[in-house]
């Protein structure tokens, strides 16, 4: 479990330092240097700003600079905030998109997982059909369709829920909503057919005929076989719910970090980007990590240092 | 059994006669895999009818713009921002001649039309009264009244009389109305699905050349090279595809082709790794051994004996991966990353149109149904094509 473990993180770290390096020359390949705007600057404010932001020096040595600054959780300062730094973006963003990205993906799993169970444990009767009916529509509108027309209908048009912000736990009704409808129609699909797999084995017929309760068929025998393709997809998830916040925080007008990593690519906020890409890239590995943590502690079976030979 | 409906009289009894090879007989005609696929695909009708639509988009995406008198980029200010479905009013002049005319609800202008609906031009206020907030129209010697001291705006006659609608008509000049620049909202749509086409089809072409040759290759040669490749997937895969397009767009500039180069470059990460999957699987089986037996080299027996059998998963990837790649450009193009103005893309008209939410709501169905309906069309085409694939499904 521990030399897995070690393992797990070391290729965290090279994959972490080939997206450094790659988003590094992405970004200085890029033609015009940050300060490059229809507004031409005198050559002197140029330089001069290209020295206080090491600008100047040679590519290898801010690369290093960069690589420093990343070891000690610094991310540069924003090229279009004066005194700005990368990192109060992130925080100040954090909380907002934490928020509604947990109650998304609370929403997900709390809401999409009985769902499922409900349409597999009376498969082929209304409920079912109801479920799947609701989950085909929910995986083929995209999310902003649903944000936009759920915020022209109960916003606009019948003044339920506020029209933007979180200052009441009404304004979170919608963003989570969009946010979460793709997946939790998802895992219901996911889950309704993973559990109609499982309800077909035969370990289920003989839990059954030796007596046991059906709550303890159901949940020791068959949800915890069930659930193990539902935990893999966990970790996509999760990573979609970050990149879907972008388009949320847009509509509903909400700071967080997905707006300001989609106001820095307006603005080419290029320290911006690239902090906010490697902040997200880490999270994103280190989720993907606790995924498989979690998929190794449900299924005893898969022995995750052989896996992953 | 001696129940009186059920027996049969003994003399209503023969025995069988069984000729020869009658016991072999096959009563239904032997299908060959693919033939029970189509079959079984055809049965199936939300695919077919996502399939039909799929078809029907295709085919008005691809003719649609030439027919029409309207460009996706001709602007008519003066025409701005109106409704598909007009309620269409009539003044008689006194002469006998009649003017028909509709009220844009949302700017309180009035727009001559004929008797049909099909648009003539905007008609000009004889006074414009901002105290009492209405506008005064004359035609001849009648005179209409637009009055938006209340919202709804109310259209009176000269004694103060709310107007009687003359008729409920379709907009013949402008099929799906205009947006706020005037511009024909149909024709953009129809650029907008050529769009969302043509990335699925740059999808599905690398896909079939990068995803299902790297996934192939990878999983055929196994051991090291089979590490190095699945590793460089493996950092392909950790950052999120969105993600990824958006640092491409950064670095190309956006465009439409940015997003065709972002979307090639990366978005054959999962075929590959599926394909290889069933690689990996299938490449111990007996009929690769014997393939290699008879002296046939690796490129013959990827390309005629593992592909070949790999084409289920890949098709049924294939339906998953298009709508994908579909909704990831008008994601961008909604997020403002996307193909640039003045061309349409589903995603760009959904954001102009929620701009104008408040006043023109309309303007968000189309874009917003178009998108929509393609998904479910592919979605239901691929949920078809699965269970369609799936042996274990045959009934």
């Amino acid at each position: 479990m521990l030399a897995y473990l070690a393992k797990r993180v070391g290729m965290m770290i090279i994959t972490m330092f080939l997206i450094i390096t790659l988003t590094f020359f992405l970004m200085h390949a890029i033609p015009g240097g940050p300060f490059t705007s229809e507004k031409m600057l005198a050559p002197e404010i140029e330089a001069a700003l290209n020295a206080k932001f090491g600008l100047d020096d040679p590519i290898w040595v801010q690369y290093i600079n960069y690589l420093k600054g990343i070891l000690t959780f610094d991310l540069g300062p924003s090229f279009k905030y004066p005194g700005v730094r990368v990192n109060d973006l992130i925080l100040d963003g954090l909380p907002v998109t934490a928020q509604t990205g947990f109650l998304a993906l609370l929403c997900v799993a709390a809401l999409g997982i009985p769902l499922g169970v409900l349409a597999a444990l009376n498969q082929n009767k209304w409920q079912d059909t109801a479920v799947m009916m609701f989950a085909t529509i929910g995986v083929a509108i995209p999310s902003y369709v649903v944000a936009t027309v759920a915020l022209y209908f109960f916003a606009l048009k019948l003044n339920l829920v506020p029209t933007f912000g979180l200052d009441d736990w009404r304004g979170y009704i919608l963003p989570v909503v969009a946010l979460s409808g793709f997946w939790l129609s998802f895992i219901a699909r996911l889950s309704r057919s993973s559990l109609l797999e499982v309800l077909g084995q035969d370990y289920m017929v003989t839990a059954k005929a030796k007596g046991l309760h059906p709550f303890t068929v159901l949940f020791k025998h068959g949800l915890r076989n069930a659930l193990i393709p539902i935990v893999t997809v966990l970790g996509p998830v999760v990573a979609n719910l970050l990149t879907g916040s972008f388009v949320i925080e847009q509509i509903f007008a909400l700071p967080g970090i997905g707006r300001h990593f989609v106001l820095s690519i307006s603005n080419r906020d290029y320290t911006t980007i690239m902090g906010i890409t490697i902040f997200y890239a880490a999270f994103l590995m280190v989720m993907i990590l606790i995924v498989d943590m979690l998929y190794m502690l449900l299924d005893p079976r898969i022995k995750l240092a052989e896996k992953s030979k | 059994m001696s129940d009186a409906k059920t027996s049969i009289p003994s003399k209503n009894w023969a025995p069988a006669r069984l000729g020869k090879g009658e016991a072999e007989y096959i009563a239904a005609p032997s299908l060959t895999y693919w033939q029970d696929v189509r079959q079984r695909l055809w049965q199936n009708k939300p695919a077919m009818l996502g399939l039909t639509f799929i078809l029907f988009l295709i085919g008005a995406a691809f003719l649609g713009p030439l027919i029409t008198p309207h460009t996706y980029y001709d602007q008519d200010l003066k025409l701005s921002n109106i409704a598909p479905i007009l309620e269409v009013y009539e003044v008689d002049d006194g002469q006998g001649a009649p003017t028909y005319f509709f009220m844009n609800s949302g700017n309180f202008k009035l727009y001559e039309t004929n008797e049909h609906g099909a648009l003539k031009s905007i008609l000009r206020a004889k006074k414009k009264d901002l105290i009492k907030k209405r506008h005064i129209y004359e035609f001849g010697d009648q005179q209409v009244f637009v009055d938006f001291s209340q919202l709804p705006a109310r259209l009176l006659d000269a004694e103060e009389n709310q107007l009687a609608v003359y008729g409920t008509k379709w907009n013949q000049t402008y099929w799906f109305g205009t947006d706020s620049l005037g511009r024909d909202v149909l024709v953009r749509q129809l650029y907008g699905a050529r769009i969302s086409l043509t990335v699925a089809f740059i999808a599905t072409l690398v896909n079939f050349f990068i995803g299902i040759f790297y996934g192939g290759i990878s999983g055929y040669f196994g051991g090291n090279v089979d590490n190095v490749m699945m590793r460089i997937v493996e950092v392909i895969a950790t950052i999120p595809l969105t993600l990824y397009v958006i640092l491409m767009m950064v670095v190309l500039q956006s465009g439409f082709i940015s997003i065709i180069v972002a979307i090639g470059t990366v978005f054959w990460v999962d075929m590959a790794r599926i394909v290889r999957g069933q690689m990996l699987t299938l490449k111990n089986q007996d009929y690769v051994d014997a393939a290699r037996t008879m002296g046939a080299g690796t490129w013959r027996i990827l390309t005629r004996h593992l592909l070949p059998n790999t084409i289920g998963p890949i098709l049924v990837t294939l339906t998953l991966l298009i709508p994908s790649a579909i909704f990831i450009e008008s994601f961008m193009s909604f997020i403002g990353l996307g193909v640039s103005v003045p061309m349409a893309s589903w995603g760009t008209l959904t954001s102009e149109a929620v701009e104008t939410l408040r006043a023109y709501p309309y303007q968000l169905f189309f874009p917003a149904a178009a998108i929509s309906l393609t998904m479910f069309a592919f979605n239901f085409l691929g949920d078809g094509l699965r269970d369609a694939l799936d042996p274990r499904l045959r009934t």
